[in-house]
């Protein structure tokens, strides 16, 4: 077997504020994710689905335990660093898919590769490829308001996915869309997954997005209870 | 050009807002550039009514003359000297002068006073005093043994045009000598100690009365502007031996003027400085509102990838193109406001005495310098981009997901 492209070892992972009591969102979880994993992460709310995603996003850090990208751990990186690999390596897709919406669809898609520096006519041409195979072409000039849910999230994932990272990370991504347009979405990562490679890892509690994972990973009050492969 | 141009949109989100910031920022810098106008407009005519009314650009003594008014100590080689002056660069012309201290009485009253002898030909070419005399005539060529006085030295001694006086002074050769004298004119100079002591006859009876020859104590000199006053100086100094003279710009006469002229520009400063924290402050609050009510947005663009710096880079920028806005619009409307009130000019009634004691006009025509408009422009940047930092800061320091996650 390949090196997994995501480690977790033991994480746990403690809230604390000087005003509520310590909360443990995660307790010793371990899993391995290799290269091209279509991954669910479910279990009910508040199970720590949200939390597991950040941690593997280089967005926070365990209380203890490790997270391994690629071999190397990143749990224990500083904030420059954790800034470049979630540049570098990983697409994000929110629930709310929260695009900057007073840039165009287009520019939203834009905005990573100037992120990494990327020339501007260079840049244009790549984000108006995948509008294009996305399905979004026509819309681009528009801005997030004047886009449906179901286009929104299109865009979303296009901006996720543009500068090619090693694995896309989704959070109740289909939760504010109707079944339909969902599962549509689902489909057409599903499709991305299988011919890009991407590694794709969602939160969800829907059990038709659930449904076309490769595999489910189940959390019930930070533990992980039930690791599934299913075809 | 990409973080500008999110700027920019950022800052059109809510353009109310923005447009309020922005006019602040305008009529701040519109009323400090209307303040500079007002003050430098009121300094160049108290600097050009000094030039003008009392002084001349530059006067040349023998040394120690203005200290101690001695009327033996006559300009040595003076035609030499006229000469000299003439041919020099930035002259228009320049005048003689006679100046003793006198004894002006009538039969009732007597009082102590400086007498000015003139050149009535050559006179009014240096100085407006024409135009000073606002009761009968001023001085002729012809006529001999005849004066003009300040109106306040007149209402003192209850003269009026036409009554004889009797001016007494001490001669060269140390003996009392007097004349009586026929008020020719009355004099309004503008400046209060003229009117109440000083009186002006012509350059030949002061000599006559003085037992001079030729000879006077004073040059008096005009060039073409104030600005042609060093290099006449740096000319005068390289053709003529200084050393029995004594060489006075009208700043070395009346120093009081520029003393006035820091002080206001002080003033003008420290409003300068807090006008533009006051407007730094707005700006901010402006900028603290717009990162609140997006921190979930820029909670995205962290952790998509954007680092605190771009963050701070971007706030800073939104910071820096209100002021951009503030300072076009600005500059625009404190010219407008200084351009028209330089025309028209400000009035002022019924202050003439306070303000002749400082050489004022009732009028300002406001005129500003483009150093002080750039000035304030500067500080205006500077304070508030410093101030601007702070919420630049705090965006930069934001962690994603807590912002992320952030409920309003
Ligand atoms: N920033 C936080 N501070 C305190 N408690 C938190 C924070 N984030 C999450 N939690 C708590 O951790 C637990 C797991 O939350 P989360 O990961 O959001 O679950 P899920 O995404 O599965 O609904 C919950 O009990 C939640 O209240
Ligand atoms: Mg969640």
């Amino acid at each position: 077997m390949d090196a997994p492209i995501v480690a977790v070892e033991n994480i746990t992972k403690v809230f604390k504020d000087q005003i509520s009591l310590p909360v443990r969102a995660l307790t010793d979880v371990s899993f391995q994710i290799q290269e091209g994993e279509f991954v669910a992460l479910c279990g009910p709310s508040g199970s720590g689905k949200t939390t597991l995603l950040n941690l593997i996003g280089c967005l926070d850090q365990p209380t203890r335990g490790k997270v391994f990208f690629d071999g190397e751990e990143i749990s224990r990186l500083g904030q420059q660093a954790l800034t470049r690999y979630r540049l570098e390596k990983i697409g994000f897709i929110f629930q709310d898919y929260n695009l900057i919406p007073t840039l165009t669809a287009l520019e939203n898609i834009e905005y990573v590769l100037w992120l990494q520096g990327i020339p501007s006519a260079q840049r244009r041409k790549r984000a108006l490829v995948i509008c294009e195979r996305f399905g979004i072409a026509k819309l681009v000039t528009r801005r997030p308001p004047q886009l449906s849910r179901g286009q929104q999230q299109r865009a979303a994932v296009a901006r996720a996915v543009i500068h090619k990272p090693r694995i896309v990370l989704g959070d109740e991504l289909t939760a504010n869309l109707d079944h339909k347009t969902g599962t549509e979405l689902m489909d057409f990562l599903k499709e991305l997954n299988r011919e890009e490679k991407i590694t794709f890892i969602y939160a969800t509690h829907d059990p038709m997005i659930m449904a076309r994972a490769s595999r489910v990973i189940r959390l019930e009050d930070g533990q992980l209870v039930d690791d599934l492969r299913q075809y | 050009m990409f973080l500008l141009k999110l700027a920019i949109l950022n800052i059109n989100r809510n353009p109310r807002r923005s447009f309020i910031t922005v006019l602040a920022v305008a009529v701040g810098l519109a009323a400090l550039i209307f303040l500079w106008g007002f003050s430098d407009g009121t300094i160049e005519r108290q600097r050009d009514n000094v030039v003008r009314l009392f002084t001349g650009h530059v006067q040349i003594h023998t040394v120690g003359f203005e200290q101690s008014l001695s009327p033996e100590l006559v300009l040595k080689d003076r035609l030499g000297i006229v000469e000299k002056i003439q041919s020099q660069p930035h002259v228009v012309t320049l005048t003689e002068r006679v100046k003793a201290e006198a004894l002006i009485g009538t039969s009732q009253n007597s009082r102590g006073v400086l007498m000015i002898g003139v050149d009535p030909l050559r006179e009014p070419l240096v100085i407006e005093i024409r135009e000073q005399v606002k009761e009968g005539h001023f001085l002729s060529p012809v006529g001999n043994r005849e004066v003009l006085v300040g109106y306040r030295l007149a209402e003192k001694l209850g003269v009026h045009i036409g009554d004889k006086v009797v001016i007494m002074t001490q001669a060269i050769d140390g003996t009392l000598a007097g004349y009586a004298y026929r008020v020719r004119g009355i004099l309004h100079t503008g400046s209060l100690d003229l009117d109440e002591l000083s009186i002006y006859t012509t350059l030949q009876s002061a000599q006559e009365l003085l037992g001079l020859e030729k000879e006077v104590h004073e040059l008096v000199i005009r060039l073409t502007s104030r600005a042609a006053i060093p290099g006449f100086l740096n000319a005068v100094k390289k053709t003529l031996d200084e050393t029995p003279y004594e060489i006075l710009t009208w700043d070395d006469i009346i120093p009081s003027v520029n003393q006035w002229a820091s002080w206001a520009e002080a003033i003008i400063r420290t409003i300068l400085v807090t006008v533009t924290i006051v407007i730094g402050v707005g700006i901010m609050n402006t900028i603290v509102m717009s990162v609140f009510e997006r921190t979930r947005e820029l909670g995205v663009m962290m952790a998509i990838g954007t680092s605190p710096a771009q963050i701070i880079r971007l706030i800073l920028l939104e910071t820096l193109v209100l002021e951009c806005f503030g300072v076009v619009l600005g500059v625009i409307a404190g010219y407008l406001v200084t351009f028209y009130f330089g025309i028209v000019g400000i009035h002022f009634y019924g202050v003439e005495e306070a303000f002749s004691a400082t050489y004022m006009s009732t009028v300002t025509y406001t005129q500003v310098k483009g150093i002080h408009v750039i000035q304030s422009i500067l500080t205006l940047v500077a304070v508030t981009s410093l101030i601007g930092i702070y919420p630049a800061w705090k965006a930069g320091r934001m962690v994603p997901v807590k912002a992320i996650y952030h409920s309003y």
